[in-house]
């Protein structure tokens, strides 16, 4: 019975693993596919989890929608800029892979994010206060975006030893995906609930630009 | 998609490698050049004129119209500008290229700069549907045309340097020179074509009264963020 557990767990599992431990030319990612389904589910998984501080399913539900949207709808808008930079850069030849390296990259944070989970479950029982649970997510999200940054690293590692014009493409990626996926999550907000707060998919008056309010911000503090 | 093979054999680099070029051949062809520029240039449009759209002021549907057709024009209409100086002038100089050569090749270098700018687009309408403030808008456009514009013409720098190598250099100081007026007049035609966002608090108009230039504007636009 045990082995029998063992092994169903170690083939759903084969593809995070793979994802999980990437590098070198050998170890492919898995295919498009279940690279999908690995970082969906990872984004549920999460999501639901994190949206389950005030302890209402509706909110859980918005929350687990939510973190695969704003990657995978943030990563739509970057990828035909992407392409157009790769091919100017003279790589469109290994466009194909270069996607590959970001997508097994977004995977990766995805199922980081679901093992950061429990983690994060167990600091909601334990805080009470709304602001502390906003700014554990922050920790846990930008461990899950560093996880990230070392699976991109390893997937260019190839890629840039043929061409090193490779590292300036990646950093053109990195630097519309950052500008867009923040204002992606602002317009996405609220991601936990705050539990005096009604339950809604979006916040009220939630849309609006996240560089203008910081702006505003700063300017208020001068 | 014959045309999206040109654009992406342009993109690759295909038809502009150097061995080909010091031949004094460029195998592209003007006329689908120029419907690849108008193409991505009225891409982009749509993108920018989204804005006034979903504001829904007194002629908003005019507006993006206008956008449309002004994003490909603003590029067009430079290049009738600056081409016939810079052909001049690049002839005096004894340059290698030909009248057909010269402007097949800017036309590739606009082709570019358009690819990249609609490549742009799916960014901007993400940002005009959960943007309310002008300026932020107004920023975020120039910052585009102003990324892609550079990649337009590091791709006609590189280009010439393929067409130069080992030969006089008064054609390339030609460039040079002409790569700083293009940029300068570019700016200056995309500030007489404007509105091309359209300020949700003034009414439709196809082109503002003549004032003011786009250096200035840009400055002020930069401060009202805050």
């Amino acid at each position: 019975m045990g082995s029998v557990l063992e092994s169903v767990l170690a083939a759903g599992f084969a593809d995070v693993d793979a994802l999980l431990r990437g590098g070198g030319d050998e170890a492919e990612p898995p295919p498009w596919k279940r690279l999908l389904i690995a970082s969906v589910s990872g984004g549920l998984f999460y999501g639901a989890v994190m949206g389950s501080y005030g302890l209402a399913p509706l909110q859980a539900l918005y929350s687990a929608l939510k973190v695969p949207l704003l990657v995978g709808v943030a990563t739509l808008l970057c990828l035909p800029n992407f392409y157009t930079v790769n091919a100017v850069l003279g790589l469109r030849a290994d466009f194909p892979r270069a996607v590959r390296a970001i997508l097994s990259a977004q995977g990766t944070v995805a199922v980081v994010l679901a093992g950061l989970a429990p983690i994060t479950a167990l600091l909601y029982a334990s805080l009470s206060v709304y602001g502390l649970a906003v700014a554990a997510n922050g920790v846990m999200f930008l461990i899950a975006a560093l996880a990230g940054q070392v699976a991109l690293a390893r997937r260019y590692r190839p890629l840039i030893a043929a061409n090193p014009r490779h590292r300036l493409g990646r950093a053109a990626w990195l630097t519309l995906y950052i500008f867009v996926a923040i204002q992606m999550a602002w317009v996405l907000r609220p991601f936990i609930g705050d539990p005096s707060l009604p339950t809604r998919f979006f916040r009220s008056g939630a849309w609006g630009n996240a560089y203008v309010e910081v702006a505003r911000l700063l300017w208020g503090l001068v | 998609m014959t045309l999206f093979r040109t654009v992406d054999d342009l993109l690759r680099g295909t038809h502009t490698r150097p061995e080909k070029l010091q031949k004094g051949e460029i195998d592209l062809d003007t006329g689908r050049l120029l419907t690849a520029v108008l193409l991505l240039g009225m891409t982009y449009g749509v993108f920018m004129g989204l804005y006034a759209v979903l504001r829904g002021g007194e002629g908003a549907i005019r507006q993006i119209g206008a956008a449309t057709l002004k994003v490909p024009l603003l590029f067009v209409l430079t290049l009738v500008v600056t081409f016939p100086s810079l052909y001049v002038f690049s002839a005096l100089a004894q340059s290698r290229l030909t009248f057909q050569m010269t402007l097949r090749l800017l036309l590739a270098a606009i082709a570019v700069n358009m690819a990249l700018l609609a490549s742009f687009g799916p960014v901007t309408g993400f940002f005009t549907l959960s943007t309310e403030s002008y300026p932020f808008m107004i920023v975020l456009n120039v910052a585009f045309f102003t990324i892609s514009g550079i990649v337009g013409l590091t791709f006609l720098r590189k280009t010439l340097a393929g067409v130069f190598e080992g030969a006089a250099t008064g054609g390339q100081n030609v460039f040079r020179v002409w790569l700083v007026i293009y940029s300068v007049v570019g700016a200056q035609m995309g500030w007489i074509l404007r509105p091309f966002i359209g300020d949700p608090h003034r009414p439709f108009e196809l082109f503002r009264e003549r004032q003011g230039n786009f250096f200035i504007a840009v400055w002020e636009a930069f401060w009202n963020l805050f």
